[in-house]
């Protein structure tokens, strides 16, 4: 029923405002009809990326490209983009259908017909008997809905959105990624959605860019983003990580040996470091166990500090020297609750990633 | 302009650029200038050109006399000199006639002593009104932003607003009839024996400059209560609280934290103030009837309407200006604060 | 730790004294305030009833409404009121253009311009009143246009677009720009923007600053003193009667004044007073 999305390109774009550099030299391409996040902290340039997109920025260097057309001088009006805003913008004093119906109005599109595809809209996103309401009268999730109908009125090839959910509460918010996932599934919209939640990322997206300080540091399918961070702040930014660093000392067969304060660890040599070279291993909580018995490439020995419960899961914190290691159990039951001293945890060899040192994600 | 024109177009952009560009120059740089330019120059008749007269006029009598003692002389002759001499002569009167704009500061330094003493006691005034209506002012701004419930507080409001909306005229008239010779005043000062009416023995109050002072007070206050209530509302009363808390007694509260807060308030409450009761003429007009010229701004209008020596006018006008742009700075230098903070 | 909250006591004892003589003392003040602002008004408005040839509240001759009649077949004083609307509707329409057309500039633009143009612009409001008069005056004589009502308009909307403007940044200030940029992004045209976001969210200022402006125009004397020329205004007319012998119609002018002040607040106080309510509500 909607025109089927478009693709964007971004090639070589920069934006630099005064002496700062907002967003380095990008390339980048967003296929038709995906789901796309981009992922970063506040600051990384994550939105200037999404207004020069959406036209309200002219890069400084490069260009931006939808369905292969170049958008330079093409304002915000005359792209086939729509934005759905951090605070949604819903225009106050408008009732809902007609905000829903202003693009068309824009399009000089007659006031039966523009009501008319309203309502359609308004179905879509189950807000019918909410048409004659203010957008001041809606709840949070009524309101993002209405932002949703009245960006897709303009038959938008690319659909952007700015952190639209970060205002709702937790349950909703959950409600609205399943959402926004089924209407972008049954509109063939691409989608490209700016967050700084790695959670949001993960559910809704088939692929995530992300981004610290200006800088692209890695674009992939979820899956691969979390299973094969390209960065240490790649891997520490999606989800949670124990990180050891070290030297390495030995490299063969795709894997490496690191030495360092915790010992001798092997990983999967990931950017093929060469002996001697500073490096980090990254292992993810839900991939170490305790060893009871099992023989496992990589062998840790920690003091017990503190478990907080989850509900589905536990988490144990082992503290060794400064070094804090956050072990995940499926709660079966009072897991890990009898856990107390020095304990022996291990990870193989295929769940550690060998990385070169460097930046890691803030909490 | 990039964002203006981003948002509104060229078309409205175009329009918004020219609406203030005229008022700017049109109405605002221009008019100002026109009137400085006007109060440096004066037209000058020109001493040379009536001697050059007086001259030619004695070169007639001298031709008519040699005429007259020298009967052989060529008398057409000698009517064609004075013919000639008679055009140079209504050429030259002409020119007198409409005199030469010289540009000079004399409308500055030729302000006589009276309009220098008028001038002086005006701005003295002017400061002295500032000061009262700041002391009387600044407890009732903060009783009305802070101690008030928010009903009192409404309610107070509408006290202040209403003698504020009456015509200034009109609240310095009602300061007339207290003041009169046979006012308020004067009978209740009757009543306790000082005056009385029936025999002319009344207080002239209305004569003394006290009267128009008495009523600027009045007429302006306002205008010191607002831009301080306006800051004051904005203080978080929990500061007081806590600064009463640690033991700091009331005046201490209001030297470090209420009044520091109050300053752009204060400022602004002031420069109004002082501004208004330099430029007032409705209210000495009406204390004094329009008979006597006790203030600068009736001396002002005396040289436009009375006088007709506009370029005095002008110069006096300026001189005001000067002198209340001179103040704003203080106040801002005084006060620490911007521009930005002053009329919001 | 049990010392301090044992000593604790101590201070609020001492604050709450201190406290209620401060606001006592303030109360006081408040009430003498109230009656100086009050009393004249009081006394203007009995003199306007008041049988008495001169305007007197102690030379009580008894009530009457004769002065009300007297004022009713003022032909100056009525002649005068046209007046004064026709320069308040021409102010209105002047200045209200002026001041919107500076407010998008001074909060659209960013420049280090800015500031200056700030200052030129809330310049009119600073200066006193007659200078603006006169500097009109002496500007339009070079065009041979004499001092009258559109003089006298002119110079009124000089600083008159001044305050306007002032309310239209403070309410563009507050403005949530990423609706203007919405409609943009939905392919709205400039105009369109203009008309159906940008004017809806500022009209009720835009009713507010025009009848401000007007109530400014009427009410001023200092500035249409000198512009107004052979012509008058309300104000000017009353200002100039007070030359020749004083009489208590300008005491009924006066009260007329009063009661409308008074209407027109109680209005916007119960205005508000439902509005509040009205969002309590929601």
């Amino acid at each position: 029923m909607i025109a089927k999305g478009k693709n964007v390109v971004l090639d070589g774009v920069s934006m630099v405002f005064g002496d700062f550099t907002a967003v380095q030299e990008t390339d980048l391409e967003i296929r038709a009809g995906e789901f796309f996040s981009i992922l970063g902290p506040s600051g990384c340039g994550k939105t200037t990326i999404l207004r020069m997109i959406s036209g309200f920025l002219e890069p400084t260097t490069g260009r931006v490209l939808i369905g292969g057309d170049d958008m330079a001088g093409i304002g915000p009006n005359r792209r086939p983009t729509a934005l759905i805003f951090q605070n949604l913008a819903l225009f106050p004093l408008m009732p809902v259908w007609e905000n829903v119906a202003f693009g068309l109005e824009a399009r000089g599109v007659s006031k039966s017909k523009r009501r008319e595809r309203a309502m359609e809209l308004i179905d879509l996103v189950a807000l019918r008997g909410q048409e004659e309401k203010l957008p001041g009268d809606l709840s949070g999730g009524q309101r993002q809905r209405v932002a949703i109908a009245r960006a897709l009125a303009v038959e938008p090839a690319v659909l952007l959105l700015d952190e639209p959910l970060s205002a709702l509460d937790l349950k909703l918010r959950q409600h609205m990624r399943a959402e926004l996932k089924d209407i972008q599934r049954k509109t063939g919209v691409t989608f490209i959605y700016i967050t700084h939640d790695q959670g949001e990322a993960l559910t809704m997206s088939d692929r995530i860019a992300v981004m610290n300080q200006g800088r692209v540091e890695q674009v992939d399918t979820t899956d691969v983003l979390y299973d094969d961070p390209a960065t240490p702040f790649v891997a520490t930014f999606v989800g949670e990580q124990n990180v050891f660093r070290g030297k390495v000392a030995e490299v063969a067969d795709g894997f490496a040996v690191i030495e360092g304060p915790d010992g001798s660890l092997r990983g999967r040599n990931r950017s093929s470091l060469a002996r001697g070279a500073e490096a980090m291993v990254f292992v993810r909580p839900e991939r170490m166990q305790f060893l009871n018995g099992a023989a496992l490439d990589n062998v840790v020995s920690a003091n017990v500090d503190r478990r907080d419960l989850e509900g589905p899961f536990v988490n144990l914190f082992l503290k060794r020297d400064d070094n804090e290691i956050m072990v995940h159990l499926t709660n079966s039951g009072a897991a890990g609750r009898d856990l107390e001293g020095e304990q022996r945890i291990g990870f193989a060899a295929t769940d550690a990633l060998v990385l070169p040192a460097g930046e890691l994600a803030r909490d | 302009m990039n964002a203006l024109v981003r948002t509104y177009g060229r078309t409205l952009t175009g329009l918004f650029v020219f609406l203030t560009t005229a008022w700017v120059i049109g109405m605002i740089v221009i008019p100002q200038l026109f009137m400085v330019e006007r109060s440096l120059w004066v037209r000058q008749e020109s001493t040379q050109l009536s001697l050059q007269i007086d001259r030619l006029y004695n070169d007639i009598s001298l031709l008519r006399f040699d005429a007259q003692a020298a009967p052989d002389i060529d008398k057409p002759a000698v009517e064609n000199k004075i013919s000639k001499i008679e055009e140079q002569i209504a050429e030259l009167e002409a020119q007198e006639k409409t005199p030469q704009k010289v540009y000079t500061l004399s409308n500055y330094t030729r302000m006589s002593g009276l309009h220098f003493k008028i001038f002086v006691r005006t701005i003295i005034y002017a400061a002295m009104v500032t000061v009262l209506a700041l002391i009387v002012c600044y407890p009732i701004a903060f009783a009305v932003a802070q101690v008030a419930t928010p009903q009192a507080a409404a309610f107070l409001m509408l006290g202040l607003i209403v003698p504020y909306a009456i015509n200034e005229l009109l609240r310095v008239y009602a300061w007339l009839m207290i003041l009169d010779y046979q006012g308020v005043l004067n009978t209740m000062l009757q009543w306790v024996g000082v005056t009385n009416l029936a025999k002319h023995e009344w207080i002239p109050f209305l004569e003394s400059p006290g009267a128009v002072f008495v009523a600027m007070v009045y007429a302006y206050i306002l205008f010191m209560v607002f831009p301080i209530y306006n800051t004051l509302e904005t203080l978080d009363r929990n500061q007081l609280e806590a600064a009463r808390d640690l033991g700091a007694p009331t005046w201490r509260i209001h030297w470090r934290v209420a009044i520091p807060h109050a300053k752009p308030g204060i400022a602004v409450g002031c420069i109004m103030t002082f501004m208004l009761s330099a430029g007032s003429y409705a209210v000495p007009q009406i204390m004094t009837r329009g008979t006597s010229g006790d203030w600068f701004s009736q001396t002002i209008y005396r040289q436009f309407f009375e006088s007709n020596n506009w370029n005095v006018g002008a110069a006096y006008a300026f001189t005001l200006l000067i002198v209340c742009i001179v103040f704003i700075f203080l106040m801002m230098l005084v006060f620490r604060v911007g521009v930005r903070d002053i009329a919001r | 730790m049990t010392t301090a909250t044992l000593s604790a006591p101590a201070t609020p004892v001492r604050k709450t004294r201190e406290g209620r003589w401060a606001g006592v003392v303030l109360n006081v003040y408040l009430v003498i305030f109230f009656v100086y602002l009050f009393a004249p008004l009081l006394v203007m408005t009995l003199a306007a009833f008041n049988a008495y040839d001169y305007p007197s509240v102690t030379q009580w001759r008894g009530w009457t409404l004769k002065w009300f009649v007297e004022l009713a077949g003022d032909q100056r004083i009525l002649q005068g009121l046209w007046n004064s609307i026709l320069v308040g509707v021409g102010v209105i329409v002047v200045s209200i253009p002026l001041g919107l057309a500076g407010a998008f500039i001074l909060t659209r633009l960013q420049s280090r311009w800015t500031g200056l143009l700030y200052g030129v612009l809330v310049s009119p409001i600073l200066t006193p009143g007659i200078i603006l008069g006169i500097s009109t005056l002496i500007f339009w004589r070079n065009f041979e246009v004499p001092g009258g009502l559109f003089l006298a308009m002119m110079a009124q909307a000089t600083f008159i677009a001044s305050y306007s403007m002032l309310m239209f940044m403070a309410r563009l200030q507050r403005q949530d720009r990423s609706l203007e940029e919405a409609a943009l992004d939905l392919g709205a045209s400039s105009v369109l923007v203009f008309r159906r976001v940008t004017i809806p969210f500022l009209a009720p200022t835009i009713f507010t600053a025009a009848v401000i402006a007007f109530l400014q125009s009427i009410e001023n004397y200092n500035t249409t003193v000198f512009a107004i020329g052979g012509n008058w205004t309300l104000v000017t007319e009353i200002g100039s009667r007070f030359r020749f012998g004083l009489s208590p119609v300008i005491n009924v002018i006066g009260v007329i004044f009063v009661a409308l002040t008074i209407i027109a607040a109680t209005i916007y106080v119960i205005l508000k007073e439902r509005d509040r309510k009205a969002r309590a509500a929601r």
